[in-house]
């Protein structure tokens, strides 16, 4: 199988970067996206060129570094699945596939697909944890919690923070991510004691690190890996005022 | 603690959003009466708007409707540049049709052609009836002013009528998605709830467009 690559270049975060065009042979339909990647870097070590610098970890949908913009689509043409899991039976022979790294003021390029989203780390960092004495785990059934209340939770806590949400919405809104992380701990009677702290200060972080305001375009619920709701973003809303009400 | 009021930006013009929602059905309704015969209806339409204006609880709400398309405005354009700012660099090739509508991808543009529309329409009547601008607005035969009069010579220009006809698509539009938007942003998030609201936004975004640009094509054509 053959492509033509046009993947984005850009040797560090202060260089202007640029499209750059590579036509690979010697692909299967099988390989997985990521591998045929793989495959041009190594066509490029032989050619003594700089190979393409781009992020993974599982390779298998659960760590959240891979994500990349295939032909305009985060995580490319798919809904709800993560670049790791795309394979090349997903395009055709002589297909181009253009690769663009996530955009976004908060999220800066480090060198060609790989960005910074670090800021996703300082937003966790403010509550998405509750505050409990480290020791033997309690025992499970010492709080009982709904099926309702925990199947939500946990469908909130699916978020991989692969950044998908940020990059595909226009206005870099962070809201999806940020409102998963919150609905997964508030929801719970674990996370309760802490639950107006939590939802001020991530959505102050979300404000400080420059993402936009969330306009409900519904970009970010279908790019989602996880199909994160973005009923969790109007949860979240909720949850602000009753902050500001209560807290 | 440390709430960021800036979170706040959105439901302004959330809440704003709505009270205008609100305000457009009781002003479509009125403009009904421009449907009626000649005679009934410059009768009707003239002591509505009368009353209208010399009732003082209409005086505030008034004031509360100016109030509201400048917040809205304001607060819009504003998130709108912040939002631009958030994503300096645009994607070579972005497929945002295959995620989402073209409509809730540019509420600022269409925004725009809306105030452009209220700017226009606020010259044709509020700054002839209520300032007294441009050409002295006759008294009908009971001695309310004749704002039918005003109103039908506006829709036999045929610019106008297609100017304001073409314009009740981007309201429409808006209409559509803001709705929906405006009940997320204030905090509703019952799913099925929303789903509801999905169908009247597209029930009432339909009604309004049409309305509201098939009028003055009918008192065109009467
Ligand atoms: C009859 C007049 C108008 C009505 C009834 C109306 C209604 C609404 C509603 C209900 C919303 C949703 C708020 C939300 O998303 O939470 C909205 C959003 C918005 N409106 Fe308006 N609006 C009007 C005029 C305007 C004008 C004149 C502008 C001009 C700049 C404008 C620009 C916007 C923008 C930029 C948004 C937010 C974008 C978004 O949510 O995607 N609107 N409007
Ligand atoms: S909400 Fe979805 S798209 Fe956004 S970071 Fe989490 S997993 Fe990725
Ligand atoms: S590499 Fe882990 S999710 Fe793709």
């Amino acid at each position: 199988m053959k492509v033509t690559f046009k993947i984005w270049r850009q040797e560090g975060p202060n260089d202007k970067g640029a499209i750059r065009a590579y036509e690979v042979d010697g692909l299967t339909e099988d390989m997985s996206f990521l591998e045929a990647l793989d495959h041009l870097n190594e066509l490029l070590v032989l050619k003594d060129e700089k190979v393409i610098a781009f992020e993974y970890d599982c390779r298998e949908g659960i760590c959240g570094q891979c994500g990349v913009f295939i032909n305009g689509r985060a995580h490319g043409p798919h809904d709800h699945m993560t670049t790791c899991q795309l394979h090349m039976r997903s395009f055709k022979e002589g297909d181009t596939i253009v690769v663009e790294p996530w955009r976004a003021a908060s999220f800066p390029v480090i060198k060609d697909l790989i960005v910074d989203r670090s800021a996703f780390d300082r937003i966790i960092e403010q509550g998405a944890f509750i505050s409990a004495k480290t020791g033997t785990a309690p025992e499970a059934n010492a709080i009982p919690i709904p099926k309702a209340v925990s199947d939500r939770a946990m469908d909130a806590a699916a978020c991989i923070g692969c950044g998908a949400c940020v990059a595909t919405c226009k206005n870099s809104s962070a809201a999806l991510f940020t409102s998963a992380k919150i609905n997964h701990l508030n929801g719970l009677p674990q996370g309760r004691a802490e639950e107006h702290k939590r939802v001020a200060e991530m959505t102050y972080q979300m404000e400080i690190e420059g993402f936009g305001s969330c306009t409900f375009t519904g970009a970010c619920e279908v790019e989602c890996p996880e199909g994160i709701s973005i009923i969790n973003i109007a949860e979240m809303n909720a949850r602000v005022t009753k902050a500001k009400v209560l807290g | 603690m440390a709430l960021n009021p800036l979170f706040f930006r959105k439901t302004i013009i959330a809440g704003t959003g709505l009270f205008l929602c609100i305000f457009l059905v009781v002003h479509l309704s009125a403009n009904c009466i421009l449907l009626l015969p000649e005679e009934t209806a410059r009768g009707l339409y003239n002591s509505y708007s009368t009353t209208l204006r010399e009732s003082p609880l209409i005086k505030i709400v008034a004031y509360l409707l100016y109030a509201s398309i400048l917040l809205h405005v304001f607060y819009a354009l504003l998130i709108t540049l912040r939002n631009r700012k958030a994503k300096p660099q645009k994607y070579v090739m972005n497929h945002s049709k295959e995620n989402s509508t073209w409509t809730s991808q540019n509420m600022g543009l269409i925004g725009t052609m809306i105030l452009l529309f209220i700017v226009v329409h606020l010259a044709n009547f509020w700054a002839r009836i209520k300032l007294g601008m441009g050409e002295a607005v006759r008294l009908d035969a009971v001695g309310n002013v004749d704002v039918y009069e005003v109103t039908s010579s506006l829709f036999h220009n045929i610019y106008y009528v297609i100017f304001y006809t073409v314009l009740a698509i981007p309201l429409a539009l808006h209409l559509h998605h803001g709705f929906k938007s405006a009940f997320k942003t204030l905090g509703f998030y019952h799913k099925n709830g929303l789903r509801i609201v999905a169908k009247v936004a597209l029930i009432y975004a339909i009604i309004m467009g049409v309305g509201f640009g098939i009028i003055p094509l009918i008192v065109y054509l009467k």
